[in-house]
C-alpha cells in the first residue's frame, strides 16, 4: 500500500491533475463564499432602504388606500449556509421582490437579471467542478493506468508479481481517486465550516462526491482495458463523458420541455392586465360579485357613493379580481414548472451528471423547489397584506401615518415558509 | 499529386481504417445535423410567434374603446424581440434575457419570462446549439483524431523512413494540416448550411459567411495546436494529457473565471436596489397624477403667465395633461440616466470578459459569434433602448391627447358620478399614436465591427500556433 502510494506520487501527471483539482476547488469555494456574502450584503442594504422608503411613502399619505398604493414591501430569500457550493436556480429565478397590494400577477414575474453574458457562460461553483470537471479528472487519472504499463512492457511483470492483479489495479485506482476526493472536498469542508453549514449537509456532500467519483472510476476501469492503447481509451472515455455530461442532460431538458408545455408566460400578465383595465368600464356590481366569491366577509361593505366614481376599496377589489382571472393560467404555469422539476428528478436516475448537480442544489437549497417555495411565500405574504388592509379600507378606518409606519406587515423569510401564516392584527 | 496531398490522403485512410475514429465522426455528425435542424426549427417558430404576438399586441391597443387617455398610459403595450435569422446557429443571450417587454407609463420594466427560468434543471451545459457543439465539443474530436498524426508515425517507426525519403518536416506538416483541414471542412458543412439558410431568411450573406469563417478559424486553431503538440510531444499519453488540460482550462475554466472576475471587479447592483436609490430622485420630481404637487408650481406659474390667465381652469389646455406630460419627461430622464448607467456597466463587464479572449480562443469565438449573429449583449441593449423610445413616444402621444382633446373641466369631474365618468374620455382614434415596433438586427457592417477584435485574437492565435508548428516541423527528427 505504502509502496503504491510512493509509485503514485512519482507520476508527474498525477501531480498535475491533483493540483489542478485542488486549485479549482479552492477557487470555486472562495468565489462561492464571496458571492453569498455579496448577496447577504445586498439584502441587508435593501432592508435598510426599505425602511427609509416606507417612512417616506407613508408619511405623505392621508388614507389607507393611497398608503397601500405607494408602499412597496421587500421580500427576499436569503442564501443558505451551503449556497456557496451551488448557486443553482438563484442565478435564473428571482430571490428578491418588491411588491405592493396591486394585482400580484403583474409583479411576481419581474426578474432582477444579471448580465446575460454571464448567465450564458455559467458560474464557476463547486457543483460545476463536482458534476462536470471531476469526471474528466477521474478519466485523465485512470485512462492510462493499465495501458501505460502495457506500453512500457511492465504489465505482465506487475500482474504476475502482485498475485491478485484485479486487486492491484483497484488499489492503484482507489489511491488516485481517493486523493482526488480529498483535494476536491477539503476546500468545501473548510468553506462549510466558515459559513456554518450543517455537519449533515457536509457529510452528504462528501458522500455524494465519493459515490459519483466511484461511479466514474468503475466506468473508466471497465472501459479502459490494457489491451487497448491509452489514446484509444481516452477517446472512448471523452466520448462517454460528452454523452453523459452534455448530450444526455440537454436531451432530457428538451424532452421534458416538450412533454410538459407551459402556458405562455406573457399570456398570464396579459390576462391580468385586461381584467384590471376592463374593470374601470364594467359596472361595479360585477367586480364586487367576483370579489365576494373569494371574500364573502365583506358583503355588507361593498356599497358605494354614486357621486364619487372612485373608491379605493373598489380599486383593490378589482386588482384582486385581476389576479383571480389570471389564476388558472398562473396555476398551470407553476404546476408545469413543478411537474418539469418532478420529471427532472426521476430522469436523474438515468443521468449521473444530473443527479450530482441536483443533489448539490438540493443540499444548497438552490433548486427549483426552493425557488417555487419562495414564490409561494411571496404569494402568501401578498395575501396577508391584503387581509391586513381590507378591514381598514372596507370599514374606512382613519389613517395615522405614525402608527402605520410601525404596523404595516413586514416580510420575514423565517416565518414565510410558503405556508399560510397568521399576520392578522 | 503533391506529396502534402498524398500525406493527407494517407492520414484519412488511417482514420477510416479505425472503427473508433469512424464511429466518433458519425456520432458527432449526426449530433451536428440534429442540433442544426432542431435549433433552426425552434428559431423559426420563435420568430413567427413573436412577430405574430407583436401584431396582435398592436391590434389590441388600437382596438381599445374611447377612454380617458391616461388610462391608456397605464393600459400599456407589449413589444417583442424576434430572434435574428442567425439565431438558428447561435441563439446567444435570447434564452436568458426574455424576449417580451411590457411598456407602460412612469416605469421601465425588465424583460420577463426568460426560457431558462422554467426549464427543468438537469445539469450539464444547458441546451445544445450548433454554436455550442462547434465551440465546446468539436475540439475534443480534433484532439482525439489529431493528436496522433505525427506521433503515430513516430511510434510505428515510419517517421524515419519518411524523412529520409526526402519528405521534409515542413511538407509533412502541410500534409497533416491538410488532413485535419479536410476534417474540419467536412464537419463544418452544417454551419455553412446555417449561414445560407439564414441568408435566405433575410440575413446578410456577409455576416453569415464571416461567422462561418470564424468557426473555421477557431477549429483551425485546435487543429494547429493539436498538430504542434503531436510534433513536440514524445508520447501519445503526454500529448493527450497536455491537449486535454488545455481544453479543460481554456474552454471550461477560463471563461467562467473571467465571468466571476468581471462581476467581482465591476459589480452591478440588482435592479431592485437601483430602483430604490432612484426612488429618492424620483420623489423630488413630484407625482404626475397629482397636479397639486408642489413640484409643479413653477410649471403652473409659467403657464398662467404664458396664457395670461389667473387660474388653471381658464387655460386653453388641460393643465392635468400638461403635468402628466412634464412629469413623464422628467421621470424618463431620470429612468434613462439609471438605465444607461446600468447598461454601460454591463458593457464594461463584457469588455472585461472579452479581454480574457486573448487567453481563451473559446471566449473569443463565443463573443464574436454572438456579435455576428446579432444575439449579443449590445443587441439586447439596443432592444431595451428602442423599446424605451417606443414607450416614451406613445405615452407622450397620449399625454398630448390629454392636453389637447380633453377639457380640464371634464377631466376634473371624471369621478363625479356616471355622467362625469363617461364625459372624461377621448376618441379611440387617438390610440394611433402607437408606432409599429419591429426589432431588426444591426447592419452586418456594424456587427462585423464589434466582432473584429475577437476575430483578430483568433487570427493571432492561429498564426502563432502555425508558426510554432512550422518551426517544430523544420526541426523534426525521427
Amino acid at each position: 500500500m505504502m509502496r503504491e502510494l510512493k509509485f503514485m506520487f512519482r507520476d508527474k501527471a498525477v501531480w498535475v491533475w491533483l493540483s489542478l483539482a485542488f486549485v479549482f476547488s479552492i477557487a470555486a469555494v472562495s468565489l462561492g463564499i464571496n458571492e453569498v456574502s455579496q448577496q447577504c450584503a445586498e439584502i441587508a442594504e435593501l432592508q435598510q432602504l426599505d425602511q427609509i422608503e416606507r417612512k417616506a411613502a407613508l408619511s405623505g399619505q392621508s388614507e389607507w388606500g393611497g398608503a397601500a398604493y405607494y408602499t412597496f414591501h421587500l421580500t427576499y430569500d436569503p442564501p443558505s449556509d451551503f449556497a456557496f457550493a451551488a448557486m443553482g436556480q438563484r442565478d435564473v429565478s428571482p430571490w428578491k421582490h418588491r411588491i405592493r397590494m396591486l394585482a400580484l400577477e403583474g409583479q411576481i414575474y419581474e426578474t432582477d437579471a444579471n448580465n446575460p453574458d454571464f448567465a450564458l457562460i455559467g458560474r464557476f461553483d463547486f457543483a460545476f467542478i463536482a458534476s462536470l470537471i471531476a469526471p474528466l479528472l477521474v478519466i485523465l487519472l485512470l485512462f492510462d493506468l493499465r495501458s501505460g504499463e502495457q506500453v512500457a512492457g511492465r504489465l505482465r511483470l506487475i500482474e504476475a508479481s502482485a498475485g491478485d492483479a484485479k486487486k492491484l489495479w483497484r488499489t492503484r485506482a482507489g489511491l488516485r481517486i481517493g486523493a482526488l476526493a480529498i483535494v476536491l472536498c477539503l476546500p468545501v469542508i473548510i468553506g462549510g465550516v466558515i459559513s456554518g453549514a450543517g455537519i449533515m449537509t457536509l457529510l452528504f456532500c462528501i458522500l455524494a462526491v465519493c459515490l459519483y467519483l466511484g461511479f466514474w472510476t468503475m466506468l473508466t476501469l471497465w472501459l479502459t482495458p490494457a489491451t487497448r492503447t491509452g489514446a484509444y481509451n481516452l477517446t472512448i472515455m471523452l466520448g462517454i463523458w460528452l454523452l453523459l455530461c452534455a448530450v444526455l442532460p440537454a436531451t432530457l431538458t428538451q424532452a421534458i420541455s416538450r412533454a410538459v408545455s407551459l402556458p405562455d408566460g406573457g399570456e398570464i400578465v396579459l390576462t391580468q392586465r385586461e381584467a384590471v383595465n376592463d374593470a374601470w368600464d364594467i359596472p361595479k356590481e360585477e367586480t364586487y360579485a367576483a370579489f365576494l366569491k373569494r371574500h364573502p366577509e365583506w358583503v355588507d361593505y361593498t356599497g358605494w357613493d354614486t357621486a364619487d366614481g372612485f373608491e379605493w376599496k373598489w380599486y383593490y377589489a378589482f386588482q384582486h379580481v385581476g389576479d383571480q382571472t389570471a389564476e388558472p393560467l398562473s396555476k398551470a404555469y407553476r404546476e408545469g414548472q413543478a411537474r418539469r422539476d418532478e420529471l427532472a428528478k426521476w430522469s436523474s436516475l438515468i443521468s449521473p451528471a444530473t443527479l450530482m448537480q441536483r443533489t448539490m442544489e438540493r443540499l444548497a437549497g438552490t433548486d427549483m423547489r426552493a425557488a417555487i417555495t419562495y414564490e409561494q411565500s411571496v404569494r402568501d405574504f401578498h395575501a396577508n397584506l391584503r387581509a391586513w388592509h381590507y378591514p381598514k379600507m372596507f370599514k374606512a378606518d382613519d389613517f395615522n401615518s405614525d402608527w402605520a409606519i410601525g404596523a404595516v406587515p413586514t416580510f420575514d423569510p423565517s416565518t414565510e415558509t410558503g405556508a399560510e401564516s397568521d399576520l392578522s392584527n | 499529386m503533391s506529396s502534402a496531398f498524398r500525406i493527407a490522403v494517407e492520414e484519412w485512410r488511417q482514420w477510416l481504417r479505425s472503427r473508433l475514429a469512424v464511429l466518433s465522426l458519425i456520432v458527432l455528425s449526426v449530433l451536428l445535423l440534429f442540433t442544426t435542424t432542431l435549433t433552426m426549427l425552434d428559431a423559426q417558430d420563435a420568430r413567427h410567434e413573436r412577430l405574430h404576438q407583436q401584431e396582435q399586441a398592436e391590434e389590441t391597443f388600437l382596438n381599445q374603446p374611447d377612454r380617458h387617455p391616461h388610462r391608456m398610459v397605464h393600459y400599456g403595450h407589449y413589444v417583442f424581440r424576434a430572434p435574428p435569422p442567425l439565431a438558428m446557429f447561435d441563439p446567444g443571450v435570447d434564452a436568458v434575457t426574455g424576449q417580451s417587454l411590457f411598456l407602460e407609463g412612469h416605469r421601465q420594466n425588465s424583460a420577463m419570462f426568460a426560457d431558462a427560468r422554467a426549464e427543468a434543471r438537469t445539469g450539464g451545459f444547458g441546451a445544445l446549439t450548433p454554436a455550442k457543439l462547434y465551440y465546446l465539443f468539436l475540439p475534443l474530436l480534433i484532439i482525439a483524431l489529431g493528436h496522433g498524426v505525427i506521433l503515430r508515425e513516430r511510434e510505428a517507426r515510419t517517421l524515419g523512413p519518411l524523412l529520409s525519403q526526402g519528405v521534409t518536416g515542413g511538407r509533412l506538416y502541410r500534409g497533416k494540416l491538410l488532413a485535419l483541414g479536410a476534417l474540419i471542412g467536412l464537419l463544418s458543412l452544417p454551419a455553412l448550411f446555417s449561414s445560407f439558410a439564414a441568408s435566405l431568411a433575410g440575413e446578410s450573406l456577409l455576416a453569415g459567411l464571416t461567422l462561418y469563417a470564424g468557426t473555421l478559424l477557431y477549429l483551425g486553431i485546435w487543429a494547429a495546436l493539436t498538430l504542434f503538440v503531436s510534433l513536440a510531444a514524445r508520447s501519445r499519453g503526454l500529448a493527450l494529457g497536455v491537449l486535454s488540460a488545455f481544453w479543460v482550462i481554456t474552454v471550461l475554466v477560463v471563461p467562467r473565471i473571467g465571468v466571476t472576475s468581471a462581476s467581482a471587479t465591476l459589480p452591478t447592483e440588482g435592479k431592485i436596489l437601483t430602483d430604490m436609490r432612484m426612488n429618492d430622485d424620483l420623489r423630488k420630481l413630484g407625482d404626475g397624477h397629482n397636479a397639486a404637487d408642489p413640484a409643479f408650481a413653477i410649471l403652473k406659474a409659467n403657464l398662467l403667465a404664458q396664457y395670461d390667465v389667473d387660474s388653471v381652469d381658464e387655460l386653453p389646455v388641460n393643465f392635468r395633461g400638461m403635468v402628466a406630460s412634464k412629469s413623464e419627461t422628467d421621470l424618463t430622464e431620470t429612468l434613462n440616466a439609471y438605465a444607461e448607467k446600468r447598461m454601460e456597466r454591463e458593457s464594461a463587464q463584457a469588455a472585461h470578459l472579452s479581454a480574457y479572449g486573448w487567453l481563451s480562443p473559446y471566449l473569443a469565438i463565443g463573443g464574436a459569434s454572438r456579435n455576428l449573429a446579432g444575439t449579443d449583449l449590445e443587441t439586447h441593449h439596443r432592444f431595451l433602448r428602442e423599446a424605451e423610445a417606443t414607450r416614451f413616444d406613445f405615452v407622450q402621444g397620449l399625454n398630448k391627447a390629454h392636453i389637447e382633446k380633453l377639457s380640464y373641466e371634464d377631466d376634473m369631474n371624471r369621478n363625479n358620478g356616471e355622467e362625469g365618468w363617461k364625459k372624461a374620455r377621448v376618441d379611440a382614434s387617438n390610440w394611433s399614436v402607437l408606432n409599429d415596433f419591429r426589432f431588426t438586427p444591426d447592419t452586418a457592417a456594424n456587427r462585423l465591427n464589434r466582432a473584429t477584435p475577437k476575430l483578430l485574437a483568433l487570427i493571432l492565435w492561429f498564426m502563432a500556433l502555425i508558426g510554432l508548428g512550422l518551426a517544430a516541423a523544420r526541426r523534426l527528427t525521427p
